[in-house]
């Protein structure tokens, strides 16, 4: 097979009689232009009579979005709230850690008001957690003004952090060092072990499930 | 203005060699210029992509003895002063290296280059996804076509406003540019445009079009297209009632002007008709042939003389940046971002 063709951003790609736009296209006047510096694609849908074009870059800058899952390394704890640096967004790595937090009452499901934070997370764990819509103040503001669509969009928390939850069977803690240092393994959703010292740490334990593929 | 405490300063008001150096006689033989060019002609161009290794997307140009290296970081966190946007940011920075000049400059920003940083960023903006464009004039000298602007800014704004399709793709997220000229060697400006688009594109960020930038430095009736240094500072054509310089940062695929910079004594006459024209550009093209008109034309030439260079160094630093795949193995993980298909 020949090497795809290699569009630049503002390239005239087809017209939209023949074609249609997919990721990385843009219409204008009746043509589908290019809009990344990546290699052009013509694929057939199925049910469809018009094949549809995408130009495809392979590295995909990602950021957190809504409902997306993503890990993050803790920085800090407090009696109310985790801080802590996001690396990888599902399975893209960030070139930059984003600050995101965990608040007390999306650690877990149940209990919600019993949560501990300090037995919950440690500076340096690797934790899973779910980008989460949190009404902050702004977005009040602007529901009061009647401002509908900002208040819609504005859910992944405030100016400065994305809201992160760990209230599901498969998120939480994943990875911990014990004070020892060694890596401790999991015995229970809220006990982890370590192997040195056999002595036990709480910590909201995630359960790794693995994915099929 | 305070000295920097952290480095050893150079003194203050050195000089180049070359200052003290006998300057060339300009245009030796009628009709060319000094380097031999014709008034038309650009410069030789070297543009290169993907200099900077630690960079999301970078480049260098040469126009001449002109250097430019922009690089291009993120999308990265908002920082923390800024206020809350959902849309992404662009950030554009422009500094002269401080030998890069005649006369030494400082470490610290000065009034200029955040003039040409805020000219560069207007420059891109119409051409860039992730933000709400808007369309740069600015004139100098006591030039009045505030008016005019106006219903250019309205015309602009119609055709562009499908870009807002896309502003969710980076939420409080922002792009940052950084530009340094190495060498200003004249068209410095320009030659940042054509640069921080050719980084962002290298980035890979979406884009409905590239930018490029020329320059025309008008002296009495000639133009003179991508002025070196010497012919930018010239004092030829002063006291006669046209000269100036007059930059264009140019949408070449989409034939639309993203930047029109001008400075100098140019007429007001001449001026509302440049306007006329450009909003004319978009839509017919017929218009009587002004020194400023005909100065805008010839930098949109000079764009498109640019942009096959521009083109050509994207597709190869693509080959070489992003290696051809299966698009079969890509798609998931691109639906599974964006959520959609």
């Amino acid at each position: 097979m020949a090497a795809p063709r290699v569009c630049v951003p503002g390239e005239r790609l087809f017209s939209t009689a023949d074609c249609e736009a997919g990721p990385g296209t843009y219409v204008h006047h009746g043509y589908i232009y290019s809009c990344l510096a990546g290699y052009m694609h013509k694929r057939k849908q199925d049910g469809k009579e018009l094949p549809i074009i995408e130009v495809i870059r392979q590295k995909e800058d990602a950021v957190p979005r809504k409902d997306s899952i993503v890990t993050a390394k803790v920085t800090s704890v407090s009696g109310r709230m985790c801080k802590c640096a996001i690396t990888c967004v599902e399975r893209t790595t960030l070139r930059e850690p984003f600050r995101g937090l965990i608040r007390k009452e999306d650690v877990r499901a149940t209990e919600k008001d019993r949560v501990e934070m300090y037995k919950c997370f440690r500076p340096g764990d690797i934790v899973l957690a779910r980008v989460v819509s949190f009404l902050d103040k702004k977005v009040q503001v602007s529901l009061l003004t009647g401002f509908l669509d900002a208040a819609c969009q504005l859910s992944l928390g405030d100016a400065n952090c994305y809201l992160l939850s760990t209230a599901e069977n498969e998120l939480g803690v994943v990875l911990a060092l014990s004070e020892a240092g060694a890596q401790m393994v999991p015995v229970s959703w809220c006990d982890m072990q370590c192997p040195k010292t056999g002595s036990k740490e709480s910590r909201k334990v995630a359960k790794v499930q693995l994915q099929q593929e | 203005m305070p000295g920097d405490s952290r480095r050893v300063p150079g003194p203050q008001d050195s000089r180049s060699p070359h200052w003290y150096g006998k300057q060339p006689p300009q245009h030796q033989e009628t009709g060319t210029r000094q380097d031999g060019r014709a008034d038309h002609d650009l410069r030789p161009v070297y543009l290169h992509a993907g200099v900077v290794s630690q960079a999301t997307g970078s480049a260098y140009i040469e126009l001449g003895q002109t250097k430019v290296i922009a690089a291009v970081y993120g999308p990265r966190e908002i920082a923390r002063r800024e206020e809350f946007t959902m849309k992404g940011r662009l950030c554009c920075e422009l500094k002269f290296a401080t030998f890069s000049c005649r006369r030494r400059r400082q470490h610290m920003q000065d009034n200029q280059e955040k003039d040409v940083s805020l000219i560069v960023l207007q420059a891109l903006e119409p051409a860039v996804c992730l933000v709400s464009g808007g369309f740069l004039l600015i004139t100098k000298q006591g030039m009045c076509v505030a008016d005019l602007v106006q219903i250019y800014l309205s015309l602009i704004r119609s055709v562009l406003v499908y870009g807002h399709v896309l502003l969710d793709r980076f939420p409080k997220s922002q792009v940052d540019v950084y530009i340094t000229v190495l060498q200003d060697d004249g068209s410095a400006l320009a030659a940042a445009i054509t640069c921080a688009a050719a980084g962002l594109a290298d980035a890979g960020v979406m884009m409905y079009d590239v930018v490029t930038g020329c320059s025309v430095r008008q002296c009495g009736d000639r133009q003179l297209l991508d002025p070196s240094g010497s012919e930018e500072s010239s004092q030829e054509g002063e006291g006669v009632e046209d000269h100036g310089m007059v930059t264009v940062g140019l949408l070449p695929s989409l034939n639309q002007v993203s930047a029109l910079v001008l400075d100098g004594h140019l007429p007001q006459t001449t001026a509302v008709q440049l306007v006329s024209l450009v909003s004319a550009l978009v839509l017919d093209g017929h218009l009587q042939q002004q020194t400023a008109v005909q100065a805008v034309k010839t930098c949109i030439g000079g764009c498109q003389g640019i942009y096959p260079i521009l083109k050509d160094c994207l597709v190869k630093s693509t080959r070489r940046k992003v290696p051809a795949v299966d698009p079969t193995l890509i798609r998931t993980s691109i639906d599974g971002q964006n959520g959609r298909t």
